[in-house]
């Protein structure tokens, strides 16, 4: 028997088990700025979605008003074509965050994948995953996809999404990794063996629920990371352009408009830049519920 | 043999085994690009009037390799070259060995990306422990949204807004270039102050980056380690506040190391856009100039060469750690 | 708060001088139903060169007490009332925080449970006591490390190995003999040992027992022990208190106390203790459980849901600790109108 004092037993209120939804709802709303950042999400989501039904295929451009400063018919002025640059963001958007959730995706499977079986297995098993993983890691994203872009053109959005996920793994795996061995070392892993249930059952009903907050905050991360990579990749160039997106915007900004030199396409620069901030904005204020939701220790008195 | 040489050894072996890996990829790499650019050099060549054996050579010479040989042999020929650090020669800057430009080219990153994430990592450290001994206060809230926020800003935007608000909005730093190019170059206090003006925004750029990381996960640290029974342990033996503020740092800077790994790639990785915006000469820039020039000696060149940067790097990170956790040295 | 309104709060009686004094302390701590009592309304004296055992499960409020004999109860508990005298220090609840710090350490020395690390995992031992001769204002560190040897040797360690080892490289039994080390290489007079032997293999726990005995009575030290396990009170201390709820419900010389318990639930702990002769199912558990501090009835005898004695009386009014003959204290109702406890 083992008494230690709990010095505080009950001053950390713990969620009920029960009504995981109503316990996340009250988490959400017990700050403005989460519901603020959900409402972020919400509407590039709505955007990303309608976005491209409310403006023709083809964006008009009019020749007589490039870079015209903002008006009542251009909220955000134009751009180097006279092109509305309000529509420019809005069509955009889906090619972002198609893109990024297809990343998000990918990464969140492999990484948890990876993850979780080199953690089950240790071993040599667990040595060569994370010796692949170590790799993934050193080798530094941005460049290696600036040389895989000269084999590959992954400028459609689910390749892009493609892309990224499967360069964007490493950091997950090594996550989950852990946590799988702490479970492991909490002696769950050893528990569930002797209750005879299957490697299968083991690692998907046993512990992925356990690792699974994790992985939920990591995949809304995940969306950022991949916004940025992709919006990255398009700003510098590399990667032709198939669609309009906030990147190819930011390039022809500063490439071809002169906006870091020059103030006439500030509003052209800023508009994508502010689009980007803005959701990364909604996102970081939002993981702040997840975080709260997921990792009490954090919580303050 | 102590533990840190076994360990340091144990690295080596690991960064040799990685430095191949990424050199066989290139080497393959640039044989996979569409239209075999060592053939198309080789027919260039030719069909300037260059007699085919001088083609065969001079195509050789630019990229380590034969078009004609065998795919092994061409392998093995070029594993060979860079062994000797031969990384052939750049089509763009005509017949410049690849290694001279790489090599030249190399300390404006590496200088600019560590005094990144040395100032990133210790102003993070220290607004970390901060954000979380104060974390009911006012003080401590308003670090930690500051960290929350810059730690979403992606670097080509940090890079993008330094760049037009403090040379183009304010013009308080000079735009581009690593020094003023009307000073004479040399030991000049002149030329020493301009290479630093001009450094200041990539700097800036880098360690805003990567501040918020450290902010936010030095602040769960040190909160983890408050409640460590160490901690409580001191205070009962009356240790001054001061020694058990150092006594929780360095505990709680420890995780801290195993994100320095990625933190380092991620900073190198982010040289592409930095230097791309400040019009800074180094190996990111390389790398981008070389693909828009299909100059393909030069961007295998220029991309093992941040590789290497990266895990010699981390090798150092590594040692740090094993420096600073007893528990590591003696394993 | 439901104390007792009748009585004379008695002091332990007959021990003569008192190293420590604690009068009337309550501490509370914050929780989402206000804050709430650990350690209620506990009158306790620590006759000095003598060792007294504080006995209680978990949640009793006895670790929350040995951290108010140096008033560092951690947040978010506090004290809010009564006081701790300390001979040669005076009362460590009003101590300025600099007087405070010296206390520590320097006049009263504290001793973790052995499960827990209370050496910082990145500084040799050596180090770390020379740390804590530069926060006492320690003029000779040499002296310091010699003393330290001195007293390694006296507990059966390795001088010099032992100041030079990290924690990982300190079995149980070595870390519980190192934070002795740090407890009283500064002379402090006073020793809070809070659970020593827990998690400790047999052979180290009476090792560790051993020199306990042994340093206090060489020293000349006001021992406190704070345990669940009656066998180490009964092996060691003078005296003993026993704790429920955050009250202190029984206390007198361990002998006395364990051949006849007065209070039911002391009874019960007794009863509870397995016997390595005889029929194990003679050793009967308490029913029940322990209260923690958000199950403390507001009113009436905490123990009395668990009590096999239990009154109308016990609903409504909480038992105040009075002394009875022969020098010994009892908060039970039972005992004071003559209900045969046993």
């Amino acid at each position: 028997m083992v008494a230690v004092d709990p010095l505080v037993p009950e001053a950390r209120p713990r969620l009920p088990r029960t009504g995981f939804w109503s316990g996340a709802g009250r988490v959400v709303l017990r700050k403005p700025s989460r519901i603020f950042g959900l409402a972020v999400i919400v509407f590039f989501a709505l955007m990303a979605i309608v976005g491209p039904f409310l403006y023709p295929k083809n964006l008009p451009i009019d020749p007589n008003a490039i870079y015209a400063p903002p008006s009542l018919a251009h909220p955000l002025g134009t751009d180097f074509e006279g092109t509305d640059v309000l529509a420019l963001i809005v069509t955009g958007a889906r090619y972002v965050l198609y893109s990024a959730a297809v990343a998000a995706v990918v990464t969140v499977v492999v990484g948890t994948g990876v993850g979780l079986l080199a953690g089950y297995y240790r071993g040599i098993r667990d040595s060569a995953l994370m010796r692949v993983t170590d790799l993934f890691l050193t080798v530094p994203g941005f460049p290696l996809l600036i040389v895989l872009s000269t084999i590959w053109n992954f400028g459609a959005a689910p390749a892009m999404g493609l892309v990224l996920g499967l360069t964007g793994w490493g950091g997950l795996a090594r996550a989950v990794r852990s946590q799988t061995l702490s479970l492991r070392e909490r002696g769950f892993l050893e528990a569930a063996r002797g209750l005879g249930l299957s490697t299968p059952h083991i690692v998907i009903k046993q512990i992925l629920p356990n690792v699974a907050p994790y992985v939920a905050m990591n995949l809304l991360l995940s969306v950022t990371g991949a916004i940025y990579a992709e919006v990255g990749l398009f700003f510098l160039g590399v990667v032709p352009f198939k669609a309009n997106n906030w990147g190819v915007m930011l390039n022809l900004a500063v490439f071809s408009g002169g906006a870091i030199t020059s103030q006439n396409a500030l509003i052209y620069l800023l508009s994508p830049l502010v689009a980007i901030l803005l959701l990364t904005l909604g996102i970081v204020l939002f993981l702040d519920a997840m975080d709260e939701l997921f990792n009490p220790r954090l919580r303050e008195g | 043999m102590s533990g840190l040489a076994r360990r340091l050894a144990s690295r080596i072996v690991v960064a040799v085994v990685m430095i191949w890996i990424v050199a066989s990829f290139t080497f393959f790499l640039v044989r996979a690009i569409p239209g075999n650019p060592v053939q198309a050099e080789y027919e260039t060549l030719v069909s300037q009037g260059v007699n085919p054996a001088q083609a065969r050579a001079e195509t050789q010479v630019i990229y380590g390799f034969l078009p004609h040989q065998p795919l092994a042999t061409q392998y093995g020929h070029y594993l060979w070259q860079l062994l000797h650090l031969n990384l052939g020669k750049s089509i763009s800057y005509t017949g410049t060995p690849v290694s001279h430009i790489v090599l030249s080219a190399a300390p404006y990153t590496v200088i600019l990306v560590l005094s990144g994430i040395v100032a990133s990592f210790a102003i993070g450290v220290i607004a970390g422990v901060l954000a979380a001994v104060r974390r009911s206060t006012r003080l401590g809230d308003v670090l930690s949204v500051s960290g929350s926020l810059l730690h979403g800003v992606p670097q080509f935007v940090m890079a993008l807004l330094l760049a037009y608000l403090f040379t183009t909005e304010w013009a308080i730093f000079p735009f581009g270039a690593p020094y003023d190019a009307s000073i004479p170059v040399g030991f000049s206090p002149a030329f020493i102050g301009s290479l630093v003006s001009h450094a200041i925004l990539p700097v800036a750029a880098y360690a805003l980056s990567s501040y918020g990381g450290w902010l936010l996960t030095m602040k769960s640290s040190v909160v983890s380690v408050l409640g460590d029974d160490f901690v409580l342990a001191a205070e009962l033996r009356g240790i001054r506040p001061i020694t058990r503020l150092r006594y929780i740092g360095r505990n709680a800077i420890l995780p801290l190391f195993t994100i320095l790994a990625l933190s380092i790639g991620f900073m190198f990785g982010g040289s592409v856009f930095i230097e791309d915006i400040f019009d800074y000469p180094g190996l990111g820039q390389l790398l981008l100039q070389s693909i828009n020039r299909r100059d393909y000696p030069l961007m295998s060149g220029a991309f093992l060469l941040i590789t290497v940067a990266v895990i010699v790097a981390n090798i150092l990170a590594d040692l740090l750690y094993g420096v600073i956790d007893p528990r590591v040295r003696k394993g | 708060m439901a104390t007792a309104e009748t009585g004379v709060q008695a002091a332990s009686p007959g021990t003569g001088e008192a190293a420590v004094r604690v009068r009337d302390l309550t501490v509370v701590y914050a929780t989402a139903r206000g804050e709430l009592p650990a350690v209620a309304h506990v009158d306790l004296d620590l006759p000095a060169g003598q060792i007294t055992g504080i006995v209680g499960e978990s949640g009793s409020g006895k670790s929350t007490l040995a951290l108010a004999l140096l008033n560092a109860v951690q947040r978010p508990g506090r004290i809010l009332s009564g006081s701790v005298q300390v001979a040669g220090v005076g009362d460590v609840v009003t101590l300025g925080r600099r007087a405070l710090r010296q206390a520590r350490g320097g006049k009263i020395g504290y001793v973790f449970q052995a499960s827990q690390s209370s050496l910082n995992p990145l500084k040799t031992v050596g180090k770390q006591l020379l740390d804590l001769g530069r926060s006492h204002d320690v003029a000779d560190l040499r002296q310091l490390i010699r003393e330290a040897k001195g007293l390694a040797e006296e507990m059966g360690l390795d001088p010099v190995r032992a100041l030079g080892s990290y924690q990982h490289q300190l079995s149980g039994g070595m870390r519980q003999r190192v934070g002795i080390i740090f407890a009283l290489v500064l002379n402090a007079h006073v020793l809070v040992l809070d659970e020593p032997t827990t998690a400790l293999d047999m052979l180290s726990q009476a090792l560790v027992l051993g020199i306990v005995r042994r340093v206090h009575r060489e020293r000349g030290l006001t021992t406190v022990i704070i345990t669940h396990d009656i066998g180490v009170v009964a092996e060691l201390a003078d005296r003993l208190a026993v704790m429920y709820a955050g009250r202190i419900v029984e206390e007198g010389r361990t002998e006395e106390v364990l051949a006849s318990p007065l209070h039911p639930y002391t009874a019960g702990l007794i009863a509870a203790i397995p016997r390595i002769v005889g029929d194990p199912n003679r050793s009967r558990p308490l029913s029940g459980r322990p209260p923690d501090l958000t199950t403390v009835p507001p009113r009436g005898c905490p123990f009395r849901e668990r009590c096999p004695v239990a009154m109308d009386v016990c609903e409504v009014e909480d038992p105040a600790l009075v002394e009875v003959p022969g020098g010994r204290r009892v908060a039970c109702h039972a005992r004071g109108r003559g209900v045969a406890v046993r």
